[in-house]
């Protein structure tokens, strides 16, 4: 396993590690490595340089690159394994939640950017309509997940992807699985006007 | 009894046959379902992904319909949305300012008394209650079941009380042995299945369901039983390609538990919509008349 070299500042380190915290709602400076989150963690395998316990380290030694850039960030199935097991109750999928957030509002490139794509396209078309409706969803995060592919010339992912997608489709067809009609709920102006307010009172 | 109903976006679409049963099989047990009205999407886990203000006020908007309308309990069988509904309810109880911003957006507003229960607890409530006494119908021969229970109905990121035990669930086995089935003991009850992966990232989800076919299939069992749409969804979608690629050659069916109680009750295959399954899933059910003889209500 390759060692990873981590940048420690003391004075960054307690105001990234605060932030977080912060955000998340999670006491991170409470962990001490115990590991009980990586032992149950369905997300690390055999490869791979990461892990929760990892995380929450590199959270507190303040190396928000590292942090934002780790592999558990994107690799994490949201389970909530670690934080039923945690002794000192972190839940570690919110830190997760956090970095993901991060990531976009520092607008560095995502390590797994079709995870961000199938996330962001799913709410949106929650928020869009009332309810997901997902034929729509499913199109709107392939669009952005090849486009994406295109830009970066990827055409042997892009004939992956539309293969496997297809097979996909085919399936739920003959199964009688797909959906026809289209779903809207008139909470869908609702929702949008309370996100609009908190926005502008949350900038103040 | 009257109970509001939320079905969520997968109720109503991919996995619309869950939906149908679970109304069906409510309405044989005198449950009626009340669908509350205009609800909207819970934001699912994405939500608490992209955005925490909508992962609160979405499911948010939902337990206000609900209260609004009179309900002091609503089942929800997804068990992301119902997840997302009971982490809001609790969090919005413990923040009285982020409350009152939400309520001040809605029109339906949000009290925080409303019960938010899983299909399991309302199903055993009904059950224990004497609901199933002389509805049986049918028996099963040769089912051996693994309860597959997943992520969602025990565990929540935030502090709430669980409705079953959060590493070893035993609500599916008491429904199941009501009818006369023995659950088959096994370890990945709650291990998750990789749902929110399998379209972004299916190898990771791939491998974690050929973990859960080989513990079923060293065990002895011979199909799933669920309650979560999204883990039924991914382990009978992609069954055939987690397993070719992980050299498993059985296939295992995945059954709502609406389906089994709903074929003991002595509904049909048909009525049920068992033939929209990806694994095929009938020619197992092998289902014998029950001998009606008098029941002894104790039992």
């Amino acid at each position: 396993m390759p060692s990873i070299a981590f940048q420690f500042s003391p004075a960054d380190a307690s105001a990234f590690s605060r932030r977080v915290a912060k955000i998340s709602g999670q006491n991170i400076q409470a962990c001490y490595q115990c590991r009980r989150c990586t032992a149950g963690c369905p997300a690390v395998g055999d490869e791979g340089n990461f892990s929760p316990d990892m995380l929450i380290r590199l959270v507190n030694l303040g190396d928000k690159s590292a942090a934002i850039n780790n592999e558990m960030v994107w690799k994490c199935v949201t389970c909530y394994t670690c934080g039923t097991r945690c002794p000192n109750n972190i839940h570690t999928s919110r830190i997760v939640d956090t970095l993901k957030k991060m990531v976009k509002e520092s607008g560095v490139e995502p390590l797994q950017p079709n995870i961000a794509y199938f996330h962001s396209s799913f709410l949106e078309s929650g928020v869009r309509w009332g309810r997901v409706n997902e034929a729509e969803f499913m199109g709107v995060y392939e669009m952005k997940n090849i486009l994406h592919l295109a830009k970066q010339k990827k055409f042997k992912e892009i004939y992956d992807e539309i293969f496997q997608l297809s097979q996909f489709v085919l399936r739920v067809f003959k199964q009688g699985r797909m959906h026809f009609g289209f779903l809207t709920s008139k909470g869908h102006k609702e929702i949008k006007r309370l996100k609009r307010q908190h926005q502008t009172s949350s900038k103040v | 009894m009257d109970i509001a109903y939320y079905p969520g976006c997968s109720l109503k679409q991919s996995s619309a046959l869950y939906d149908l049963q679970t109304k069906k099989v409510f309405s044989k047990l005198d449950i009626n379902l009340k669908e509350i009205e205009d609800w909207n999407c819970c934001g699912a886990t994405s939500a608490s992904k992209t955005d925490d203000f909508l992962s609160i006020a979405m499911p948010a908007r939902n337990i206000g319909i609900a209260e609004s309308a009179g309900f002091s309990e609503i089942v929800i069988p997804c068990s992301a949305c119902y997840a997302k509904t009971l982490v809001a309810k609790e969090k919005l109880n413990n923040d009285s300012e982020l409350k009152s911003e939400i309520n001040s957006g809605f029109a339906k507003k949000i009290q925080g008394n409303l019960k938010v229960s899983t299909i399991l607890e309302v199903l055993l409530a009904s059950i224990e209650a004497g609901s199933l006494s002389n509805k049986l119908e049918k028996k099963y021969e040769g089912l051996k079941p693994v309860c597959y229970y997943g992520c969602m109905m025990t565990r929540f990121a935030y502090d709430v009380p669980s409705p079953d035990d959060v590493e070893n669930p035993q609500g599916m086995e008491k429904v199941l042995k009501k009818i006369g089935l023995h659950p088959v003991d096994w370890n990945f009850k709650t291990v998750c299945c990789g749902a929110s992966a399998s379209m972004n990232d299916a190898g990771a989800s791939f491998a974690l369901m050929a973990k859960i076919m080989k513990d079923a299939v060293a065990r002895g069992a011979n199909c799933f039983v669920v309650t979560c749409p999204m883990c039924q969804m991914n382990l009978d979608a992609y069954q055939d390609e987690f397993c070719s690629q992980n050299n498993i050659t059985q296939r295992l069916p995945v059954f709502f538990i609406t389906e089994l109680l709903g074929l003991a009750l002595g509904m049909s295959i048909k009525d049920l919509q068992i033939d929209r399954h990806f694994v095929e899933s009938t020619s197992i059910l092998n289902l014998q008349d029950k001998v009606v003889k008098e029941r002894d209500t104790n039992e």
